[in-house]
C-alpha cells in the first residue's frame, strides 16, 4: 500500500523550485500534504480491491497535475543550474557536480534512517506487523487508523522529497508523475515487493541502467524501463528479495 | 446487482427498450446537427472498444490499464493501409486490424495474464507506454509525433470521395459504425450467457474455486484478453477514419485510463454500463473542454467520486434505485 | 461404501512439507485403495490442512511424491488435478458469493463436460447442463433455493453447495475437508448421508475427509489416518485406533479422554 502512496506524491513533489536548503524544508512541508489526502480520500478505499486503491491514485495523480498546471504554468521548469552553485569534482576519471553527491549522500542517509526505524523502533515494528496481518494488529489493540495515517504521511514526505531533490539536476514538468510512478513500480518490482534492501538495489538497478541508455540511445531511455519491468515480471516475478505472491 | 433476465416480461421490455433506443440512435442524425452526430459517431467506435474492455474488467475482473494500446492497432492499421498502401476497402481494414491485434494480445496476453490485479495493471500500462514509445520514435515509419492520415475507405465497397467530408462520416459511415456495434453487442451478449462467460465470472469471483472445478483461470483470462484486445482493434480501425488522423496519443496512458474512465463511469457489473458511461463521457468532455483547460482536475476528481462512492456507476446507482422502489 | 477393491488409488510417499524452519509434515506415507472411506483426525496445527493441500497439488512438497493411481500428481495444480478425477471441498467455506446455486454448479458441470470453451450456445438453454445442475443441487437438499444467490444462503448451505459443486465434477476420489464443521450436531448425519449416497449415485470410489468429531469418524469410516505434530501417529480400521490410548488421547485431548473411554467401556460392558 506505501508503494502506491508513494508513487502518487512523486509527481506532487515536484513543483518547487527554490534555492537548496529549503529545497529540502519545502519537500519535507509538503509531505504534510499527504496525511489530508489519506484522511479524506484514500481511507474509504481501503477495505475494497486493490485495483480501486490504484484508480484512486491515479485519479488524484491526474487532479494533482492540472493544480500543478494551474499554479505553475505547464512549460517545464527548472532551476537555472543551482546545482552547480557547489561546484564540480573530479571523480574516477569523470567530473560530477558535487550536488549529485549531496543526493547520493542524502539518499543513503535516508535509507539507514528508514531501515533503522522499520528494524528497531517499535513504531517500525508495528508497521511490519500490520503489513502481515492486519486483522491480527488490530486485535492486538494497534490503533490501524493513526499507523496508516504515519504511513501515508511518511511515504509522502519520502516522495516529495525525493521529488524536490531530483529537480535541480534536471527539469519539472507536470507530466512527471507518471513516468516516475513507472520508474517508482519498477524499482519496487525489481527490489521484490516488501523488501527494503530490495527497493535499494532496484533503484540502484534502474537509475544505472537508465543512465547507461541515455547515454547510449537518448530516444529509447523510457523504453528500457518498461522492457525492465516486462523482463523482471516475466522472469522473476517476486523481484530480486522479495516475498510476496503475485 | 442481478436482474432476473431470464423473466419474460422484463425481457420483452427490455427488447423494447433496445429497439426503441436502436432506431433513436440511428435516426439521430436526421433531427441533429452535424457536430452532435459527429460525437455520436465517436461513441459508436469507444462503445464498441468499452464493451470488450469490459468482458476484461467485468466479467474476468482484470483491469487492463494499456488497453488503448489495441484501439492504437487499429487505428495505425487502418491509417497504415490507407496511405501507405492504398488499400481502401473498410472490411479488409477491419479484418487486418482483428488480426493484427489479436496475434499482438496473445503475444502480450500470454505474460500478462500469469499476474494479477496491480501487477496487470502495471504490465498492461507499460506494454501500452511502450508502444506509445515506438510510435513516437519510429517517426520513419509511424510518422512519430505527428501521426499518420487516414484516407476515406470504401464502404461495402462503395466509393465515397465524391461526398464532402461531414456528410459523409455523419450519414453512410455513421450508419455502417452503428450496425457493426449492434452485431458486436449481439455477439458479446451471446459470449456472455455462453459456458465461457459463466467461467469468465467464477474466474473472477473467485479464481482458486474456480481452479479446482476444472476452469484453467489463465487460459480463459487469456481468451478474455485476445477478445478484447479484438474488439478495441476494430473500435480504433472504425474511429480512425473519423478523426482522419492517427497520432501516438492514441496509446498513451490517458486514453488507456479513459476507457477504464468510461467504464467504471457507466457501470461494470452490467452488460450496457460501459455504454452509458461512454456517452456520457464524449458529451461531458466536450462541454468540459470547451469551459475550461483544467478539464484534467474535474475528470479526475469524478473518478475518485465514483470509486469512493459509486464504484458500480450509472448503472450501479440506477439500480439500486430501482431496488428502493421496489421495496 | 462400495466394496474395498484393494487397488491403490492415492498414495503419498514420504511428504515432507516445512515453512521456514516450522515443519508441517515430517515425512507423511500413506496408500488408500479403492472403495475405502478414510477419515484424516488430528488435533489442531497437526498438519492436515497442509497435507489436503499436498495432496490436491495446491502445494508443492518440499520432499515425497503423490500418486494418483500410477500417476505422479505432486504439485500439478487443482486444475490438472479435477481433470484427473480428484475433487476436494473446503473447510473454510469457498464461493462464488454472486451466483446462484445452479449456476454455482453449472460451473462444475460445464467444466467436466468440456464446454466451457463455447462461446455462443446459450447456457440457459442448454438442458443438459441446467438438467444435472438441477440433478446435484436435488441430491444435496437445495432443490428448492436453485434461483437463490451464495451470497444469501445460511452458512450450512454454502458448505453444502462447496461440495456438492466438488460431487458435480464425478471424482473417482474426493477429499473433504471438515464437511461437517460449523453444523449443528443434529445435522451432522443428515449431512454425512446425503455424501455417503451421492457418492454411490456418483460413482465416487474413494472418500478421504479431515474430521474433528469423533462419532462420525467412528461411524462412517472404513479406516482412520491419526495425525500429530506432521507425523503419521496410526494408521488402521477404526476398531484398532479406538483401543489405542496414544492415539485417541493425543487427537481428542486429555478432558476428553475420559468421556471416550467410558463410552467404549459402556459399549463393551
Amino acid at each position: 500500500m506505501g508503494i502506491t502512496v508513494v508513487k502518487v506524491l512523486v509527481g506532487g513533489g515536484m513543483p518547487t523550485p527554490l534555492f537548496i536548503l529549503p529545497l529540502i524544508v519545502a519537500g519535507l512541508l509538503l509531505g504534510f500534504i499527504g496525511p489530508i489526502f489519506e484522511r479524506g480520500l484514500i481511507k474509504f478505499v481501503y477495505g475494497r480491491d486493490e485495483t480501486f486503491q490504484l484508480l484512486l491514485t491515479f485519479a488524484i495523480v491526474m487532479m494533482i497535475e492540472d493544480i500543478i498546471k494551474f499554479i505553475w504554468g505547464t512549460s517545464p521548469q527548472t532551476t537555472g543550474g543551482i546545482d552547480m552553485v557547489y561546484g564540480q569534482l573530479n571523480v574516477l576519471g569523470a567530473t560530477v557536480p558535487v550536488y549529485n553527491l549531496i543526493v547520493i549522500g542524502c539518499s543513503f542517509a535516508i535509507a539507514i534512517l528508514i531501515g533503522y526505524i522499520l528494524l528497531n523502533t517499535r513504531f517500525g515494528r508495528i508497521i511490519r506487523a500490520t503489513a502481515d496481518k492486519r486483522e491480527m494488529s488490530e486485535a492486538l489493540g494497534i490503533n490501524m487508523t493513526w499507523v496508516y495515517v504515519k504511513v501515508f504521511t511518511l511515504g509522502t514526505i519520502l516522495g516529495t522529497l525525493g521529488g524536490a531533490l531530483v529537480i535541480p539536476a534536471g527539469a519539472a514538468v507536470s507530466e512527471m508523475g507518471v513516468e516516475l510512478i513507472v520508474l517508482a513500480f519498477a524499482v519496487v518490482v525489481i527490489g521484490g515487493l516488501g523488501s527494503m534492501k530490495g527497493a535499494l538495489v532496484g533503484a540502484l538497478v534502474v537509475g544505472i541502467l537508465k543512465s547507461i541508455a541515455i547515454s547510449t540511445f537518448p530516444e529509447i531511455e523510457m523504453l528500457t524501463i518498461y522492457i525492465i519491468v516486462i523482463v523482471v515480471l516475466v522472469i522473476k516475478p517476486q523481484g530480486l528479495f522479495g516475498g510476496g505472491r503475485v | 446487482m442481478r436482474i432476473p433476465w431470464e423473466a419474460t416480461s422484463l425481457k420483452n421490455f427490455r427488447i423494447v427498450v433496445l429497439v426503441v433506443v436502436s432506431l433513436f440512435l440511428l435516426g439521430l442524425p436526421l433531427f441533429t446537427g452535424q457536430f452532435i452526430s459527429y460525437l455520436m459517431l465517436t461513441f459508436f467506435a469507444y462503445a464498441i472498444t468499452v464493451v470488450g474492455f469490459n468482458l476484461l474488467f467485468g466479467y474476468t475482473g482484470l483491469l487492463s490499464f494499456g488497453h488503448a494500446l489495441f484501439m492504437a492497432v487499429g487505428a495505425y492499421t487502418a491509417a497504415f493501409l490507407t496511405s501507405r498502401f492504398s488499400v481502401l476497402y473498410m472490411e479488409v481494414i477491419l479484418i487486418v486490424s482483428v488480426i493484427v491485434a489479436s496475434i499482438l494480445a496473445a503475444l502480450i496476453g500470454t505474460i500478462c495474464v500469469r499476474y494479477i490485479k496491480i501487477y496487470f495493471a502495471m504490465l498492461t500500462l507499460a506494454f501500452g507506454m511502450l508502444f506509445y514509445t515506438f510510435l513516437l520514435k519510429f517517426y520513419y515509419l509511424t510518422g512519430g509525433d505527428e501521426g499518420m492520415r487516414v484516407l476515406r475507405p470504401y464502404l461495402l465497397g462503395f466509393n465515397f470521395s465524391e461526398v464532402p467530408k461531414m456528410q459523409f462520416l455523419t450519414g453512410s459511415y455513421y450508419l455502417y459504425t452503428f450496425v457493426i456495434l449492434a452485431i458486436l453487442m449481439f455477439v458479446m451478449w451471446k459470449i456472455i450467457s455462453s459456458p465461457f462467460g459463466l467461467c469468465l465470472k467464477a474466474i473472477r469471483d473467485n479464481p482458486e474455486k474456480a481452479e479446482y472445478l476444472g476452469v484453467s483461470v489463465r487460459k480463459y483470462r487469456w481468451y478474455a484478453f485476445v477478445i478484447s484486445g479484438a474488439y478495441a482493434a476494430i473500435g480504433g480501425a472504425l474511429l480512425a477514419p473519423a478523426i482522419g488522423q492517427v497520432d501516438p496519443g492514441l496509446t498513451y496512458w490517458t486514453h488507456s485510463g479513459t476507457l477504464v474512465f468510461m467504464t467504471l463511469l457507466g457501470g461494470f457489473e452490467n452488460f450496457f454500463g460501459p455504454l452509458i458511461g461512454g456517452i456520457v463521457y464524449i458529451f461531458l468532455q466536450d462541454k468540459i473542454m470547451s469551459l475550461t483547460q483544467y478539464w484534467r482536475f474535474i475528470f479526475g476528481g469524478i473518478l475518485a467520486f465514483i470509486v469512493i462512492a459509486a464504484p458500480g456507476g450509472i448503472a450501479g446507482v440506477i439500480s439500486s434505485l430501482a431496488k428502493r422502489r421496489k421495496s | 461404501m462400495n466394496e474395498a477393491t484393494g487397488r491403490m488409488i492415492l498414495s503419498a510417499q514420504d511428504l515432507h512439507k516445512h515453512y521456514g524452519e516450522f515443519c508441517a509434515l515430517g515425512g507423511v506415507s500413506f496408500q488408500i485403495n479403492e472403495g475405502e472411506f478414510v477419515s484424516i483426525i488430528g488435533p489442531n496445527g497437526a498438519g492436515k490442512t497442509t497435507l489436503i493441500n499436498v495432496l490436491t497439488g495446491l502445494l508443492k512438497p518440499n520432499q515425497g511424491k503423490v500418486f494418483f493411481k500410477d500417476m505422479e500428481i505432486t504439485g500439478i495444480g487443482p486444475e490438472r488435478l479435477s481433470k484427473l478425477g480428484l475433487a476436494r471441498s473446503f473447510q473454510l467455506v469457498n464461493i462464488f458469493p454472486n451466483f446462484t446455486v445452479l449456476e454455482f454448479l453449472m460451473v462444475a458441470i460445464v467444466s467436466r463436460l468440456g464446454k466451457g470453451k463455447n462461446f455462443f450456445s446459450s447456457l440457459l438453454r442448454d438442458q443438459e447442463v441446467t438438467g444435472e445442475a438441477l440433478e446435484v443441487a436435488e441430491l444435496f437438499g437445495l432443490g428448492e433455493k436453485k434461483d437463490v444467490l451464495t451470497k444469501n444462503l445460511p452458512q450450512g448451505d454454502k458448505k453444502m453447495l462447496d461440495v456438492a459443486s466438488a460431487f458435480a465434477l464425478h471424482p473417482e476420489v474426493i477429499l473433504l475437508d471438515e464437511p461437517t464443521s460449523g453444523v449443528s450436531t443434529s445435522d451432522k448425519n443428515k449431512i454425512m448421508e446425503t455424501l455417503v449416497s451421492a457418492s454411490k449415485k456418483i460413482g465416487i470410489k474413494s472418500i478421504i475427509q479431515v474430521e474433528h468429531d469423533m462419532d462420525i469418524v467412528f461411524s462412517y469410516s472404513d479406516r482412520i489416518i491419526a495425525l500429530h505434530q506432521g507425523k503419521i501417529l496410526a494408521d488402521g480400521a477404526p476398531e484398532t485406533i479406538e483401543k489405542d490410548e496414544e492415539v485417541v488421547c493425543t487427537v481428542v485431548g486429555q478432558k476428553e479422554c475420559f468421556k471416550i473411554f467410558s463410552s467404549i467401556l459402556n459399549r463393551e460392558g
